[in-house]
């Protein structure tokens, strides 16, 4: 006998839809009196269908697809440098590094014609940037060719560049984030519809969209291997999330913003609540060896007499320059050491300015009043390195005293938006650092309540407004304007809605604590109407002939203001969140007394 | 009853937001039609506009289509006033893509509207129903591929059609369901393939009595009669005036083309094809004979004289002869039976089956025809859920060879799958069960069906060309798309006539 079909008319259970989502007070759900539901933001809309009885494996894979389409179309517009001889931009970097991995000996990655697009990322990039070489010539080995393929701009190249970044993406940063944030909301206690919500918002980030899809980075593999290591943190795999971190800092220098913290933290979880050498041992060992590994290929590279003559035509690194003693070159030590003083030397450029171009961080607004370059470039160095470390000693104290999980992404955002508003040499794309941590908030307990939303989504906004002027030079201001307003949308955010700053009934009673302050309210108007009003005089006054820059400069110094803002906010809410464990630790101690 | 989420506007907007970042996308060459349309309209008097022969994209849709044009280039002239010169071929300069791109996306308000009309009109049980097959028409990738990357105006068009079929829901405003039909036709007339079908419905329900068919209701074919025969008349009048019909006939209705089109759309003569080409090695051993002529031709599928090697021509006349028999099937029961909505609804889709599958010179785009009336009765219940769903796997997947760059290719294989598996679901979920037990195996061949297109969609994108390299029997992938799609298109019409004569 066939068995029955299960599409046929057998008779179907009706799934109960329940009124309010249980396991989260993320007030997803309002309801107007009347026994009416609605949902609290258009996003949530969307999502509604998913409440309950639908299964993850159909909701997943529907919005990995959504979001995706959103990336792809992106990348149909321009990219860095199209069509700007003779440098181009970030596009041809790539694509360069690209061309100079596949061709060149190992030895001489670091050292060939560092004018033009000299490679200047750790080593991670170049094998990521030469597996990429070799399968991009597989198509057409013209796009790669040495030398002669400098500012090629073809639409098939294009099309394959767009093709890696997306790959990259959906190998490294999407998995990560669907991992962590399956473990993260269920430490949480938050459900799994609410958290498919904050996946969407999370993955449809503005900033980060218009970086690596329009702009043209990889920043998505950093920060997803950032992510596969607070992964691992979670899942109690500390080896593991220290080998992703060194992945992220050997992939981009930018990952030393987190690293204060992935250091305290990993110290923190060897000494509280109590000692354990082993742990900490196993810890350093593993760090090392994923270092060693990491640069084992650059430096076996370096051996021998090809790579000899081709660094003998160089300048010797500042690093070696600066050793005590003169490095004895016919020793077969020296090509590796050169090698790696190369590396740092070109990763780590200490020798250009505090900032480069227009960054809406503390020097750059200081020295739009005070100008800077009267001091000393050692001086600025030595200030900079001081204001940085003491905004994130707090922080790095906080998370080393309680190296807990659910402090983590407090913690990174607040040492990462202390390293964006005073570190040297900071890039207006550094912005996405600080605002990964803090978007994954978004899938905490309460994350899509008003308050965490309004804060969330007014940073991430003001985090994509400052990039503008750079999306603007890539001709790409419709997908600013389209992603960036879209996303407002979907958190009902201003401009496109006041929800999230109204006051509404809510059918979980115990929401009122999680609406946005009055003084929250008045600040976040402020800086939006400030950045609808920049946007606005942009467009159609033209800045004086004697201040060309004004609008940039003015951009700027709003973005320095929002960004400290959003650093105290990180750092309040961090310690208020410590102090309450510190009551909770108190408490139970004193239970134990007591019994 | 609560409210239903996302809602039409909410879905809308989304759907803008993406359609918008497709600017930039690959455009087929009705870009270029429709902004020599505008040229066309703006700067010639409309005596000359059916006669302009500048560009080889002559305006080929009825008046009202052109005065639509020439109402768009009232506006085009503050974009980009270079796009409205009939001499400046292949213009698209950024304003005027971005221009022509808005038009699209603004018009297609029209569909935005007639569906928020369908689901006021559903009744209140059936509202969910409504809004999801609403919601399936509206993200339709059919319509992305066709209006919003390939470039037609077809969201305009189709909000039209629904608005007329809405209209025909209640008996008090059937004349308006005509009028509008009769607009749509002044607009393009690919529609008349559904006329029929909106001639024997209002010829049933509103000229005649519906107790008695010899009790004629005049005051109703007066309204009616003067209504369309108005909307003709201001569309077709003055150029009738000015004795241009028969240039106008040449130019809506240009018989010299093929029997298929290009890329072979999925219908009754791509299976007729594909039998053609499998029988061109066995004709020997058959004792058939084959001719030699017509073997490159098929091969190449270029618009013009498509002939067959070894099975008989077929002639417009019986492409005619075949679509009008198997419109009328249908119509009969139309006929007896005029008063279910449901039963209109089905013999429009019934017509556009018909057309479609046995029409001469079929362009894959016009799957549409079915596709877009059966979403409004796809969830009536399961068996005609059904018979829906190879139609919509195979009717969109049979759009794709109209985007063939690298860059749009993710575009429309994600999108259309994320469609396919968003709405057979929620389909599947929603869709009540049938008062009659299923009469046949369907369910089991539309499971078959849409297994069977994941491998091939694979091997006609990326395994073709790596088995046999760039550029080597490239009619092959095409072929098998196209009869794959075809089998898809007949199967579920056999289908959906069994649903529709059973029910």
């Amino acid at each position: 006998m066939a068995p029955p079909t299960p599409s046929s008319h057998r008779p179907r259970k009706k799934h109960k839809l329940p009124g309010s989502v249980p396991g989260s007070n993320n007030s997803l759900i309002l309801s107007s009196g009347n026994e009416k539901s609605f949902p609290a933001f258009p996003l949530v809309s969307f999502l509604w269908a998913g409440r309950a009885g639908v299964s993850q494996w159909l909701i997943l894979p529907l919005i990995l697809m959504a979001v995706g389409l959103f990336r792809w179309a992106v990348s149909l517009w321009g990219y860095s440098g199209f069509q700007v001889p003779p440098m181009h931009g970030d596009f041809e970097a790539q694509r360069h590094w690209m061309e100079l991995t596949i061709h060149l000996p190992i030895s001489k990655w670091y050292i060939y014609d560092l004018q033009y697009w000299g490679l200047d990322y750790p080593p991670l990039t170049a094998y990521h940037s030469w597996l990429l070489g070799k399968v991009g010539s597989l198509f057409d080995p013209a796009w790669f060719a040495l030398d002669s393929s400098r500012g090629i701009e073809h639409p098939d190249l294009k099309v394959y560049m767009r093709a890696t970044v997306f790959v990259s993406e959906y190998f490294i940063y999407i998995p990560a984030i669907v991992t962590f944030l399956r473990r993260y909301t269920r430490a949480q206690g938050v459900h799994a519809w609410s958290s498919s919500i904050a996946l969407v918002a999370i993955l449809m980030q503005p900033a980060t969209i218009l970086v690596d899809h329009g702009h043209f980075q990889y920043n998505t593999v950093m920060l997803g291997l950032v992510v596969a290591s607070l992964d691992a943190i979670l899942a109690g795999r500390m080896l593991w999330a220290c080998i992703f971190f060194v992945g992220a800092l050997g992939f981009k220098q930018m990952a030393l913003y987190y690293a204060p913290i992935m250091f305290s933290f990993l110290l923190g979880v060897c000494f509280f609540p109590h000692i354990r050498i082993l742990r900490l041992i196993c810890i350093s060992v593993v760090t090392l060896a994923a270092f060693a590994v990491l640069f084992a290929p650059l430096l076996l590279g370096a051996i021998g007499e090809e790579a000899h003559a081709a660094q003998a035509s160089m300048p010797l690194p500042p690093l070696l320059e600066a050793l005590p003693l003169a490095a004895n070159q016919k020793s077969w030590v020296y090509g590796p050491v050169f090698q790696m003083a190369q590396v740092i030397h070109r990763v780590f450029p200490f020798a250009r300015g505090l900032f480069e171009d227009k960054v809406a961080n503390a020097w750059c607004a200081i020295h739009t009043f005070y100008k800077l370059n009267r001091f000393p470039a050692a001086l600025l160095q030595r200030v900079s390195l001081g204001a940085t470390l003491a905004s994130i000693f707090i922080p790095s104290v906080v998370i080393f005293r309680h190296p807990r999980p659910s402090l983590l992404l407090l913690a990174l955002s607040c040492a990462a938006w202390g390293f964006f508003l005073f570190s040297f040499q900071v890039h207006e794309k550094s912005v996405l650092l600080p605002l990964l941590p803090m978007t994954l908030l978004l899938a905490s307990d309460g994350g899509l309540s008003k308050e965490t939303r309004a804060w969330v989504g007014w940073a991430n906004l003001l985090g994509v407004w400052t990039l503008y002027p750079l999306l603007k030079r890539d001709e790409l201001r419709i997908p600013y304007f389209v992603i960036t307003l879209l996303w407002a949308y979907l958190m009902a955010l201003p401009p496109t809605s006041l929800e999230t700053y109204r006051s509404r009934p809510s059918s979980e009673q115990s929401t009122v604590a999680l609406e946005p302050h009055l003084l929250t309210k008045l600040v976040h108007m402020a800086f939006y109407a400030a950045m609808i009003g920049w946007h606005l005089v942009e467009a159609f006054v033209p800045p004086p002939a004697s201040k060309p820059d004004l609008w940039v400069v003015l951009n700027v110094l709003i973005g320095a203001a929002g960004f400290g803002l959003a650093y105290l906010w990180c750092l309040w809410k961090l310690i208020t969140q410590s102090r309450r464990i510190d009551e909770e630790i108190e408490a139970e101690a004193s239970r134990k007394k007591k019994e | 009853m609560a409210e239903i989420y996302p809602s039409l506007a909410q879905c809308a907007i989304l759907a803008a937001a993406f359609k918008v970042l497709l600017f930039p996308a690959y455009k087929s060459t009705d870009f270029e039609v429709h902004r020599n349309w505008l040229a066309i309209t703006h700067s010639l008097p409309v005596k000359e506009w059916y006669y302009e022969k500048t560009s080889e994209w002559t305006l080929d849709y009825p008046p009202f289509f052109a005065a639509f044009e020439w109402f768009l280039s009232q506006a085009a002239k503050l974009a980009d006033p270079a796009m409205l010169v009939v001499n400046n071929l292949n213009h698209d300069s950024w304003q005027t893509v971005y221009f022509q791109r808005t038009t699209v996306i603004v018009t297609e308000l029209v569909l935005v509207f007639a569906l928020s009309r369908f689901i006021k009109s559903a009744p209140q049980q059936h509202k969910t129903l409504a809004h999801v097959a609403s919601l399936s028409v509206l993200l339709s990738p059919g319509l992305l591929i066709i209006d919003h990357i390939h470039f037609q105006y077809n969201g305009f068009m189709y909000g039209v059609l629904i608005l007329s079929l809405v209209l025909a829901r209640k008996q008090s405003t059937l004349l308006y369901s005509g009028i509008t039909f009769a607009i749509l036709l002044c607009f393009k007339h690919i529609y008349l393939y559904l006329s029929l079908a909106y001639f024997v419905f209002l010829l049933r329900s509103y000229c005649l009595d519906p107790k008695s068919i010899l009790k004629p209701r005049f005051g109703n074919i007066f309204k009616l009669g003067i209504s369309v025969l108005g909307i003709f008349g201001l569309a077709f009048g003055p150029f009738a005036h000015w004795n241009q019909l028969f240039q106008l006939k040449d130019r809506l209705f240009p018989f010299s083309r093929g029997l298929c089109h290009a890329y072979w759309a999925p219908n009754i003569w791509a299976m007729y094809s594909f039998a053609d080409r499998v029988l061109i090695p066995l004709a020997p051993r058959l004792g058939l004979t084959v001719n030699h002529d017509a073997i490159n031709s098929v091969t190449r599928g270029l618009v013009g004289d498509t002939s067959f090697a070894v099975l008989p021509e077929i002639t417009k006349e019986q492409t005619f002869a075949l679509t009008f028999l198997f419109q009328l099937l249908p119509l009969i029961k139309l006929w007896l039976n005029p008063d279910s909505w449901e039963t209109f609804i089905g013999a429009v889709t019934l017509c556009g089956y018909a057309s479609f599958l046995f029409g001469w010179h079929v362009h894959e785009k016009a799957v549409l025809l079915i596709i877009i009336p059966f979403s409004l009765i796809a969830l009536k219940d399961r068996r005609y859920f059904g018979a829906f769903r190879p139609l919509v796997v195979a009717g969109h997947v049979s759009l794709f060879p109209l985007l063939f760059t690298a860059a749009e290719f993710p575009i429309k294989t994600t999108y259309t799958v994320f469609w396919l598996i968003l709405f057979l679901f929620a389909f599947d979920r929603v869709a009540p069960v049938p008062e009659q037990p299923r009469v046949f195996l369907f369910d089991r061949f539309s499971l078959i069906y849409i297994t069977v297109a994941i491998p091939l969609i694979i091997y006609c994108s990326i395994g073709h060309q790596l088995i046999f390299g760039l550029g080597r029997y490239e009619f092959l992938p095409l072929m098998f798309m196209s009869s794959y799609a075809a089998l898809g298109v007949v199967g579920s019409w056999v289908g959906f006539m069994v649903v529709y004569f059973t029910a």
